[in-house]
């Protein structure tokens, strides 16, 4: 029996259109876009921000400043999917425990409640540290508005929903340049391992 | 004769009684692996691990020797608002109330974590739940 040779040339091919492929794996960009005066794509951005973490120390904008982060909206007293979503960021945490390049910002959408000694509280039980993972509270109206405006997800109040609130279990994965790059189900361990590749991904970029 | 067959009768009375028994407790197993799932495991994980000291573990703990079950049946319906104490660590993030649970859901949850992480696998029967739950402090 003759084997058949394939030819180089059909091997530098398949291998090009391989690494084609790979290379066109790319993080969309999310939201609103708009067209700049040079006529280029303006992609949204999340605005300035400031808010109090449980260090009783400020967050903004500066501090995320080249890092990527996964932003997410919580409160401690909880019963429902926040347990679960904490769990998820754990794993976050615990992954990208030795790179100073990422970073986690959960608000909290019951800032009423949950100021800053409840936020060392709870982060102090779960092991949670700052700055590779701020808790932060402020005037409701400011986390509301980013929430919905700026990062996408519901958060609202409601008497009828259990615990007194309604709002999405998303965690919302931001870039270098605060563009908004995925968002994915907090609650669902596979959606948070997709998370977790899209990660890595983008801090090659 | 005759006291052989009824040896045999009493015999086999007495294993389809157990059997039934214990194809209840089976039934409250499968069923309270569906409630823990929905209610519990949340904050207590699936494999009742708890959330560091933020909520509780189950599995292996003294709880299921120290705390009386029908104290524990009240817990899961009307919550707990105090610090409770497991393995000598104080937790104090309060449980909230299931009051959608019936006695029967809190009989089969009883005996599907008594089953996974009691030493003493038991039914907690419909009728301990129903008296559990009349006497609540």
């Amino acid at each position: 029996m003759q084997q058949k040779r394939i030819p180089l040339s059909k091997i530098v091919f398949v291998f090009l259109v391989v690494l084609g492929c790979q290379q066109e794996k790319k993080l969309p960009f999310l939201g609103p876009k708009e067209v700049g005066k040079q006529g280029d794509t303006l992609y949204h951005k999340i605005p300035d921000f400031k808010f109090l973490n449980q260090d009783s120390l400020w967050v903004s904008q500066k501090d995320m400043a080249g890092k990527i982060y996964v932003a997410d909206f919580f409160f401690t007293t909880c019963p429902t999917i926040c347990p679960t979503m904490k769990t998820q960021l754990l794993r976050i945490f615990d992954k990208f425990a030795e790179d100073d390049r990422v970073r986690i910002l959960s608000h909290t959408i019951d800032p009423e409640y949950d100021g800053v000694r409840v936020l060392k509280d709870y982060a102090k039980k779960l092991n949670i540290t700052s700055p590779r993972w701020n808790l932060v509270t402020g005037k409701k109206s400011d986390i509301y508005r980013l929430g919905e405006k700026s990062y996408m997800v519901t958060a609202q109040e409601d008497a009828n929903e259990e615990g007194g609130f309604v709002h999405s279990g998303a965690f919302i994965l931001v870039d270098q340049n605060r563009h908004v790059r995925g968002i994915y189900d907090g609650t669902k361990e596979e959606d948070v391992n997709h998370l977790i590749e899209d990660m890595t991904l983008l801090l090659k970029e | 004769m005759i006291n052989k067959f009824a040896i045999l009768g009493l015999m086999i009375i007495g294993i389809s009684c157990e059997s039934r028994e214990e194809i209840t407790r089976q039934q409250y197993v499968v069923e309270g692996m569906n409630l823990y799932q929905t209610n519990c495991a949340n904050c207590h994980q699936v494999d009742g691990s708890g959330l560091k000291d933020l909520y509780p573990p189950l599995a292996k703990t003294d709880l299921w020797q120290r705390i009386k079950m029908s104290e524990l049946a009240c817990i899961i319906k009307h919550g707990q608002k105090d610090s409770i104490r497991v393995n000598g660590k104080p937790y104090n993030a309060y449980m909230p109330a299931n009051p959608k649970l019936q006695a029967l859901d809190i009989a089969e949850l009883m005996t599907y974590m008594r089953e996974k992480w009691s030493p003493n696998k038991t039914i907690f029967s419909l009728d301990s739940a129903r008296y559990a739950l009349k006497n609540c402090p």
